[in-house]
């Protein structure tokens, strides 16, 4: 067998790496600056008075407003911070595991420096209000084609250096490798399905509960296979080679490996708990996150026993450290998911700050910890030296763990006491206890103690780069060399596609899953054929697995030498959770069978101010979906009749803007029926002043209020000009908008924002950073003015009317009440 | 059953349905990982330490 002498690509994988470090600390420096705005408001830009010495003077700075600078933030730690270092890890690891340097040195040039540009990208398009408006999917149209051009060149490079292997088999790491390649394509390219209105603005193609669905379809999932699998085959490469022994149980990891891509993906919609979402989606959720237990449990406890016969060096070896501590943090919230995931719990936790806490559990102990242990293993060798300071790195460790610790606490307490407050009621139980802004005043400890545990955190990290740096200093960049033993083509990926897909095994469990989603599907009696027909398919495959286990076993040997085979068995696991959840949904969740409530379309200027709204990210801490919980309803949906949101009250939202996150009040119901003599200008629970003043001073109207001052809402003019082109990608996507010319559009809109600037005008709106503007003149002003079409749009959410069903059987209150009491 | 899933009976179905299928899933891997060979596992645990870099 011949030889080879090998040079690895090192040099990606250190460009990637400093990319992480750079980017990290860019986006936990402005998640602390986050965290403290939801403690004082004057950290959304006033704070610049005090630090120019009166330079710069603004009530708050629309760049670094918290609902821009949110996304910021979690794209800036997912994308930026967790991506490039996935990328360094997959390309130092697989390299190494497939005995070969990458693929294309070209194709890994554009796929780091074209991620650094989409990441540039959003460091400008973000705080600049241009946004998608759905959670780690902001990101314009024309940076997701880049999202998705670079991420096939990196799949490109990828496969392509599998393909060139000299180890003929495929190492658990890998797998992990191609789960997220495949299942991270695909996430992308639905939930991103827009349709552009301009350069810089589309709508999502899906609508309402739709939009929600596959926005946590994808959300969920980004967690899993951005967050997860690829640390995990980071993971389970990186521990055997700092402690110097096999994994624990290679059988483990591939149980671990098949079950947890199986079931992630089903588990989506325990985002969307007690919500209008249709309750079978809702169960599936739920039960796929409770079963979500078992594998993630399995990877922890494979992890965590690598370490067998290593403790020791828990005392000395800062690298050991950080993947011990990072292991159980992922045991810690896997096992915390799975219980936020229950409906009873859900109905406590959502929309608090103990998922926020769950979140950092994830991305600060796991995901940070394990990239700041691969980083310490990584630059001695990167840089062929030794780390400049081991006590740098324990401090670092030591620094970062606490501030974990307490930012994570500071959330479960914050989060459940908000929870529990939100909820209490008066003697009687009919009326509430407490006002919105009195639970947020009761956590502003909790939340103060989140921006300090947060910096401690970011402290840890400017160690970390500081440490690096020296050692990349005191070293010098170094490729490695190897010497391998060449593979003959026929030695791997021998097993053809019809081979593959033509054998016993897989013909058996298609048939049998076709046949299940047959029984789903078909009507009365042929789905009971088809039940039959998967149970024969089932025993005959047992049968079948019987008599010829020995070739059933080969088959999958060989698959561990076959990637392709193996990539898409893999995407087949991964996507068909998203078909049975999201597939149903599309064809019945539409407007044309919504029973009970439709949603009324909006007029030209509330569509206006609803991408204003969005543009804001007013969705980072309003939600629009009050739940089907007794709380929610008393607090959000009391007026009569009106209850719990229905699935058919946001069924023409582009996108959807349920939330995730109550910093304020939900606002399903903030809108209200036509003003009394009004053509179009409609009154909610407040009055237009109301907003009004609520926008220019949140804590003028609502004492003790976190929420920014918006005062270039007050200077900015709307934008009318693109609204008959984005009313039109709206009719095309099916939002019922009358047929009106482009002047009929603009006349509209203005005739709305005149009757609302009238109305604010009469009812007393003063400006106060303009004086000299009153009567006519002020009227004229805000009438072009973006709080006005704001205005509109709040005032208009939540807003339907009713269809007409047949009238339903009424049931029992009682369900038990057919059980008579039996006199005796 | 698709109408009975989607609007009657899916408390009755879905969990049960779920855990099969998952139940299914987690015995093809047990029974695929309890097949391979120990040689073969031992073989495939040692990948990432058999580097040799000079």
């Amino acid at each position: 067998m011949s030889t080879a002498t090998i040079t690895y690509d090192d040099r990606t994988v250190r460009r990637f790496m400093t990319a992480s470090i750079f980017w990290g600390i860019v986006g936990m420096l402005v998640g602390v600056l986050a965290a403290t705005q939801l403690s004082w408001w004057q950290m959304n830009g006033k704070f610049l008075e005090a630090i120019t010495f009166g330079l710069v003077k603004s009530e708050g700075l629309s760049y670094i407003t918290f609902g821009r600078i949110r996304p910021l933030h979690t794209n800036a730690v997912i994308f930026a911070f967790v991506g490039n270092m996935v990328f360094a890890g997959v390309y130092y690891s697989t390299q190494r595991l497939c005995k070969v340097r990458l693929a294309s040195d070209w194709l890994s040039k554009i796929h780091f420096w074209g991620w650094q540009l989409i990441i540039v990208g959003a460091a400008i398009t973000l705080p600049a209000g241009l946004t998608r408006g759905k959670e780690y999917a902001e990101l314009i149209w024309p940076l997701n084609i880049a999202v998705v051009v670079i991420w096939v060149i990196f799949g490109v490079n990828f496969f392509w250096t599998l393909a060139k292997r000299n180890e003929p088999s495929l190492y658990v790491s890998l797998w992990f490798y191609i789960a997220t390649i495949v299942t991270i394509a695909l996430l992308y390219v639905v939930n991103h399905l827009s349709i552009p209105t301009s350069l810089i603005h589309s709508y999502p193609i899906f609508g309402g509960v739709q939009d929600g669905l596959v926005q946590w379809w994808y959300g969920h999932n980004a967690v899993a296979f951005f967050l997860t699998t690829p640390i995990l085959g980071i993971m389970y490469y990186f521990v055997p080679k700092a402690v110097d022994r096999p994994v624990y149980s290679y059988r483990l990891s591939i149980i671990h490996f098949w079950a947890l891509v199986f079931i992630y993906i089903w588990a989506g919609p325990h985002h969307l708990l007690n919500t209008s979402l249709p309750r079978w989606l809702q169960t599936l959720g739920m039960l796929f996150s409770l079963m979500l237990w078992a594998p993630s449990w399995a990877g922890m406890l494979n992890g965590l026993l690598t370490l067998r016969g290593a403790w020791d060096k828990l005392r000395t070896d800062p690298i050991i450290k950080f993947f011990a501590v990072a292991v159980t943090f992922y045991g810690m919230s896997t096992f915390e998911g799975p219980l936020l995931s229950i409906r009873s719990v859900n109905a406590l936790s959502h929309y608090t700050d103990w998922t926020i806490g769950h979140v950092h559990s994830g991305a600060l102990g796991w995901n940070g910890f394990m990239a700041a242990g691969m980083f310490y293993w990584l630059a001695p060798r990167l840089w062929s030296t030794k780390l400049w300071s081991t006590a740098m790195a324990n401090m670092h460790f030591w620094v970062g763990l606490v501030g974990i610790l307490l930012y994570v606490s500071a959330m479960w307490v914050a989060g459940i006491t908000q929870g529990l407050m939100l909820s209490e009621t008066n003697p009687g139980g009919a009326t509430l206890k407490y006002e919105f802004v009195e639970t947020l005043q009761t956590i502003h400890i909790p939340y103060m103690l989140r921006s300090f545990g947060g910096g401690l955190y970011l402290l840890g990290f400017i160690l970390c780069a500081v440490n690096i740096f020296m050692t990349a200093r005191t070293g010098s960049a170094t490729d490695a060399t190897v010497e391998v033993k060449l593979l003959q083509k026929e030695k791997k990926d021998r097993m053809t596609l019809s081979e593959a897909f033509g054998s016993d095994p897989v013909i058996y469990a298609v048939l049998g899953i076709v046949f299940m989603i047959l029984w789903f599907f078909l009507p009365p009696h042929a789905d009971k054929a088809a039940l039959i027909v998967a149970v024969i398919l089932c025993i005959k495959g047992i049968s079948v697995f019987r008599q010829s286990s020995k070739t059933w076993a080969e088959y999958f040997n060989r698959l561990l030498e076959n990637y392709l085979p193996f990539t898409i068995l893999i995407f087949g696991a991964a996507a068909i959770g998203g078909v049975v959840q999201i597939i149903p949904s599309l064809l019945v969740n539409r407007a044309v069978n919504v029973e009970d409530r439709l949603q009324l379309p909006y007029t030209p200027l509330e569509l206006a101010g609803r991408d204003i709204y969005v543009a804001e990210g007013c969705y980072n801490c309003h939600s629009q979906m009050i739940r089907t919980l007794v709380p929610d309803v008393l607090r959000y949906g009391p007026a009569k009749d009106q209850g719990y949101s229905r699935l058919g009250e946001s069924i023409y939202d582009h996108p959807y803007q349920w939330g995730s996150k109550r910093t304020g009040p939900d606002l399903a119901r903030e809108g209200g029926a036509l003003a009394a003599g009004a053509k179009s200008m409609r009154i909610g629970r407040r009055d237009n002043l109301w907003h009004f003043n609520h926008f220019l001073d949140p804590r003028q109207t609502s004492p003790g209020s976190n929420m920014p001052p918006y005062p270039w809402l007050f200077e900015a003019k709307a934008d009318l000009k693109s609204l008959p082109k984005r009313i039109a990608v709206q009719s095309t996507l099916g939002v019922p908008w009358p047929a009106m010319t482009k002047d009929e559009i603009e006349q509209s809109a203005r005739d709305q924002a005149v009757e609302i600037s009238q109305a604010l005008v009469k009812a007393g709106a003063y400006l106060p950073d303009r004086p000299d503007l009153e009567g006519e003149n002020l009227r004229r002003y805000l009438s072009e003015t973006q709080v006005v079409a704001l205005i509109a749009y709040v005032q208009k959410i939540g807003t339907y009317q009713l269809v007409e069903t047949p009238p339903a059987e009424v049931p029992p209150l009682n369900p038990d009440a057919y059980r008579k009491p039996v006199n005796r | 059953m698709f109408k009975r899933v989607i609007y009657e009976d899916w408390a009755k179905i879905v969990p049960i349905i779920s855990f099969v299928f998952t139940f299914g899933v987690f015995a093809f891997a047990t029974i695929r990982a309890l097949c391979l060979p120990k040689n073969r596992c031992e073989q495939l645990a040692d990948i990432p330490l058999k580097e040799t870099e000079k």
